[in-house]
């Protein structure tokens, strides 16, 4: 009799856990559009914090895509900060998704192609509209051992280092700026702000600044200097350049022209600064400006050069398992060329989040005949915008999305020019397969990490510490990396 | 063969009127064993990871893993590949051996001052302030850490300043750290460890000391002789529990609260951060895994030993 | 029919042993006055210490309180301040404004650690409370059983396969309740209290009058172990109250995230971005000028510490001394 209460209690347990179960995993039930294809539902993951109003944009997308071409779609979204972790373990353990945000910086997509994660769809994007409006070097870069893994974000596609002043200063001194480009061309301005400015930090570094580097970093610290046509690979810190930019910032730190806590301090804005430097793209100025509350002004630190990384700053990538893999380019396709879908995407709903303003004639006559410039601008909704912010890059490309009010009709123009403008490195199309030196680049990390960020912002002499890092370089293998790199890298070379 | 089934038989027998003996504290035991069952021994098999190289080439986890390269010890190279290898273990081991002495000390301290109180209103007061801390995470620690410490405008500079002497450069002097990490891990734990010892002294019989007092017990002698002898027990096991931590460190502190400070280094790099920062750039699961597998095996067998030495001197409060 | 006589039965016998044990703690509490007290200069010492210790643990929160009362602008402007130029209730307002999602958040955490501390607590008392026993034949067994997993996992790749594909809980409550209830660090705890305070003698008289292992455990070994009992409901109530790491594997559905996962979130993304800032460049500023500042991070950390610091004094209750006498001498 008193088992027979256990029995029934352990009834009731098991019961609790199967309802449980069943409510989240109920069927799915089919659906045809009006053109009686069946209504397929796509799980994509991207990354960013999700948006309040995700939910009803979601439903206008869907009534939309329904319709055009028989998909739904399910929006994940995890995290800056969790987005690696969370895609490691939905990629590893073959849960059911099939569209994901991929890039050189989070998820990354050169491992995950390597590692048999995503579709190859170089056949299915071969006649898509995409395939032709999206600049040729970016499916190039997305390109790994000559298969192509995901659709690329069309975006700014080489990395431009910028010295970004405060235009305070660089008024009242009235300073060349677009004369000063390296390092060494900032020095007697540096000392005229230290002299005059006693509360101005004349060069604000944070922890996340790295010194300007003149090559392609393949696998930090080894890779090919811009400009090395011969393809020699080599250690960051034994190149000549970084030896000298070295020393010069460790020649700033004693001259008190950088802040004290440089390497560990993250961005504050109440330190009042002359320059910093800041990785930029075309009107960088205007975000950095609205930022930091006042006006700034950039330049160029070198010319901006196409890298596998740079050019990998936003992919979207199929599921090699997915059960609908056309459906999923055809999604793609239709998000990088649908003029409404793409705005609402990315924008929200008309109406609601944005609305359309007009654009003057004598702006539309100046854009005449460039690419990418549309019939009107769109004033955002400041009430109801941040219910619904998402990055652009996320889920497209840039390119079909309409300029705020604020910005110039032809501000995508511009950008088409810069990339077209930018430089290919001489290492751009090589991927390196770390595999046979992993245990070796695996202790590059800690090593970097502990000398790194005190070497670039001079908080430590390099004298001393440069050997020291290069003895610790040295003792984790970085020689083998630097010979098998060499070696790929070769093969490459003669292969194209 | 006859004596043999016999004996076959009676252990049968009492194997059944074991079971039956025991049926009532077997069945108070199973919704236990069955959570176990599901949530830490079926995905033990995460641990075949460690040894494989793994890819995905087809559909399901288990699929890839079976097909997946075996690579037997590979995995395991890169914990020994850096030239701080020595290092890193022995500020992981030093670092821990001082918590799970302070771990035991600090709390135990608190526990006994906190029931002498007269006053019990103020004891809770105490208690709940020192839970405080525990609800910080390590990220916003070292936001009001960076406060004080920061070299150009945090707090202690300034005072410093303020008396003359010359501002010390907090995130690159390795000599500060030890100590500051060892201060702000009591900082964090010791009103969540003061609360099991609490307890204990509260579960303990109220006769010994109503005797002790007849026989003339100063407070003193009921804390050495009646008090501390009754927490034996409870700070024995927790020893042998902590002893498996030993090559486990606690990521944020290690790694949040010295800002990721390069130059510190050499007192702040633990097993745990050395191996999430050489795993960043490769993301190779099964290094993760064989790294788990190498700090829970250094455990188990510390764990042994600990239970065995302590079996030895006081079967009593041995683990198992 | 006898179930229920037997349950109202169980219900009157512990409403009376309740009773008698209150009766027994004023006793107690009347006795502790007489004969067993620190004198007054120890104690105003150890009131010294414990106030300055005290201090030390509520200073930074304090802190954080302030910042979260800070002006945002007046915080880009000078930095962290003890005493800021100008006070804001903005981030407060920006909270109760945006407030759907954190009351929904709210909702979740209380239901979750509700559930599961209740559950935690029978699975650990019963569980520990049959290792404790002597006579348990399976004792070496099942406590080979917890110490196993105390130190080897299958890491979380193996537990998301479990939890979603074997047991189904994806985007359920269930996940975020059922992977936290259990673990044999509480066990072993409570194992230890109940064999360190609950004298053999007690046990077996019970038995020796025929009562059956649960009437024991229910009437007998509860109402003595309430201390550790209140301990470990503690250590499962913040471990709850606390957890995020569940939500970001488990919960894929916004609309069941707990408090502390809308905090850590936001922590790990600014945090993220900021050390990414190489790397994003300009699209990692963009990106963090959309998340919320500071002062509501702040003010966040406040509203979700809070209520779980009056959890505290409601567990200490149970906190004390010398109810084993009774048990005894009954």
């Amino acid at each position: 009799m008193k088992s027979q209460i256990w029995k029934r209690l352990a009834a009731a347990g098991l019961a609790v856990v199967m309802t449980a179960g069943l409510l989240t995993g109920c069927g799915k039930k089919t659906e045809t559009n009006s053109n009686g294809e069946e209504i397929v539902e796509l799980t994509w993951w991207q990354i960013g914090d999700a948006q309040k109003d995700q939910g009803a944009v979601l439903e206008k997308v869907n009534e939309y895509i329904a319709e055009k071409i028989g998909v739904k779609l399910k929006i994940n979204t995890a995290g800056w900060g969790d987005y690696d972790q969370k895609m490691q373990v939905v990629i590893n353990t073959g849960d059911d998704w099939d569209l994901c945000f991929t890039c050189s910086w989070a998820n990354n997509y050169l491992q995950n192609a390597n590692k048999g994660a995503f579709l190859q769809i170089d056949d299915y994007i071969k006649d898509t509209d995409m395939y032709k409006n999206i600049d040729e070097r970016f499916w190039e870069a997305a390109q790994v051992q000559g298969k192509t893994y995901g659709v690329p974000s069309e975006k700014e596609i080489g990395s431009m280092p910028m010295w970004v002043f405060t235009k305070e200063y660089v008024d009242k001194y009235d300073i060349p700026v677009e004369e000063l480009k390296s390092l060494e061309d900032l020095e007697p301005w540096l000392k005229v702000i230290k002299e005059n400015e006693p509360d101005v930090v004349p060069m604000y570094l944070t922890s996340s600044y790295s010194a300007p580097i003149y090559m392609d970093l393949i696998q930090n610290p080894v890779g090919i200097e811009y400009g090395d046509d011969t393809l020699t690979v080599k250690n960051l810190f034994e190149t000549e350049k970084m030896k000298s930019t070295l020393q010069t910032m460790r020649k700033y730190y004693l001259e008190g022209y950088i802040n004290k806590d440089a390497a560990t301090a993250s961005d504050d804005k109440s330190v009042k600064r002359f320059v910093t430097k800041g990785d930029g793209q075309p009107f960088a100025e205007l975000v950095w400006g609205k930022d930091l509350g006042y006006e700034v002004v950039a330049t160029p630190i070198m010319d901006t050069y196409v890298t596998n990384i740079s050019a990998r700053g936003a992919l979207t990538a199929i599921n090699a398992q997915t059960d609908y893999p056309e459906k999923a380019v055809e999604l793609l396709n239709l998000i990088n060329t649908d003029e409404y879908l793409r705005n609402l995407l990315n924008y929200g709903i008309e109406g609601e989040h944005w609305d359309k303003v007009d654009v003057s004639e004598d702006e539309k006559a100046e854009a005449q005949g460039k690419p990418y410039v549309y019939e009107n601008k769109i004033k955002l909704n400041e009430e109801t915008r941040k219910n619904y912010s998402v990055s652009y890059w996320v889920q497209g490309g840039l390119f079909n999305t309409y300029v705020l009010e604020n910005e110039p009709i032809d501000k995508w123009a511009t950008f088409k020019e810069f990339n077209t403008a930018s430089v290919e490195a001489p290492s751009f199309g090589f991927d390196f397969d770390l595999e046979p030196v992993s245990t070796e680049v695996a202790g590059f990390g800690n090593v970097l990490d502990e000398f790194g960020k005190s070497l670039y912002t001079g908080s430590v002499d390099p004298e001393e510490y440069l050997p020291k890092l290069q003895e610790k370089l040295e003792a984790t293998g970085i020689d083998k990396v630097i010979e098998e790199m060499q070696k790929q890298i070769d093969e490459w070379k003669s292969s194209k | 063969m006859k004596s043999n089934t016999t004996k076959a038989e009676k252990s049968r027998g009492t194997f059944i009127s074991r079971l039956k003996a025991n049926k009532e504290l077997l069945i108070l035991s199973m919704p236990g064993a069955v959570w176990f069952l599901f949530f830490a021994y079926l995905p033990l098999f995460g641990i075949l990871v460690a040894f494989k190289k793994f890819r995905l080439s087809g559909d399901g986890f288990f699929y890839n893993l079976f097909t997946s390269e075996t690579v037997w010890f590979d995995n395991f190279k890169f914990l020994f590949s850096s030239g701080d290898a020595w290092i890193i273990v022995r500020n992981t081991v030093l670092y821990n051996l001082t918590f799970i002495i302070l771990g035991v000390a600090v709390p135990v301290v608190l526990a006994l001052l906190l029931n002498e109180l007269k006053n019990k209103g103020m004891m809770k007061i105490y208690q709940s302030s020192m839970f405080l801390p525990y609800f910080l995470s390590w990220v916003v620690v070292s936001y009001c850490v960076f406060a004080f410490l920061n070299p150009e405008k945090g707090y202690f500079n300034a005072i410093i300043q303020q008396f003359g002497g010359k501002p010390v450069s907090w995130y690159t002097e390795t000599k500060f750290w030890p100590f500051i990490i060892i201060f702000m891990s009591q900082w964090k734990g010791m009103g969540y460890n003061t609360v099991v010892y609490l307890a204990s002294i509260c579960g303990i019989d109220k006769t010994y000391y109503e005797a002790a007092v007849l026989d003339g017990a100063t407070k003193w002698q009921q804390i050495r002789y009646i008090t501390l002898p009754l927490l034996k027990p409870v700070i024995t096991i927790l020893l042998i529990m902590s002893v498996g931590g030993i090559f486990k460190a606690d990521f944020g502190l290690f790694y949040q609260l010295p800002r990721n400070s390069g130059p510190l280094y050499p007192v702040t790099n633990v097993l745990d951060t050395y191996i999430f920062r050489a795993l960043k750039t490769s993301g190779e699961i099964g290094m993760s895994s064989a790294a788990a597998l190498f700090q829970s095996t250094v455990g188990f067998i510390l764990i042994m030993i600990a239970n065995k030495i302590v079996s030895k001197v006081d079967s009593e409060n041995a683990l198992f | 029919m006898t179930t229920q006589i037997q349950k109202a039965d169980i219900k009157s016998e512990k409403k009376i042993s309740e009773r008698k044990m209150q009766k027994q703690i004023k006793k107690m509490e009347a006795d502790e006055c007489r004969y067993n007290q620190i004198k007054t200069p120890t104690n105003v010492a150890f009131n010294i210490i414990l106030t300055i210790l005290s201090l030390i643990c509520i200073i930074p929160f304090i802190f954080v309180v302030i910042i979260s009362f800070t002006d945002e602008a007046t915080l880009t402007m000078n930095g962290y301040r003890f005493i800021p130029e100008k006070l804001s209730l903005y981030a407060y307002e920006y909270i109760i404004s945006a407030g759907e999602n954190i009351l929904r958040s709210y909702g979740v955490t209380i239901v979750v650690t509700v559930t599961g501390t209740i559950i935690g607590l029978l699975l650990t008392g019963t569980y520990a409370y049959a290792l404790s026993r002597k006579t348990y034949a399976y004792r070496k067994f099942f406590t080979t059983v917890i110490t196993i997993p105390m130190l080897f996992s299958g890491g979380m790749i193996a537990n998301y396969l479990i939890v979603t594909k074997v047991l189904m809980l994806k985007d359920s409550l269930w996940a975020l309740i059922l992977p936290l209830c259990l673990n044999s660090f509480n066990i072993i705890v409570l194992r230890t209290f109940f064999k360190t305070s609950i004298p053999d003698a007690v046990v077996e008289s019970a038995k020796i009058d025929g009562a059956s292992e649960w009437r024991l455990f229910f009437q007998i070994v509860i109402p003595m172990a309430l201390p550790g009992l209140a301990t470990i409901g503690l250590f499962l109530t913040l471990g709850y109250w606390n957890d995020w790491f569940n939500a970001m594997m488990y919960m894929d559905n916004r609309d069941l995230i707990p408090l502390q996962y809308l905090l850590i979130q936001i922590e790990s993304s600014i945090d993220w971005l900021a050390s990414n800032k190489a790397a994003m460049g300009v699209d990692g500023i963009t990106a963090a000028a959309n998340m919320p500042k500071e002062t509501i991070k702040m003010a966040i950390v406040v509203i979700s510490t809070l209520p779980i610091i009056f959890a505290y004094p409601f567990f200490q209750r149970y906190f004390v001394n010398g109810l084993t006498v009774g048990a005894v001498k009954e």
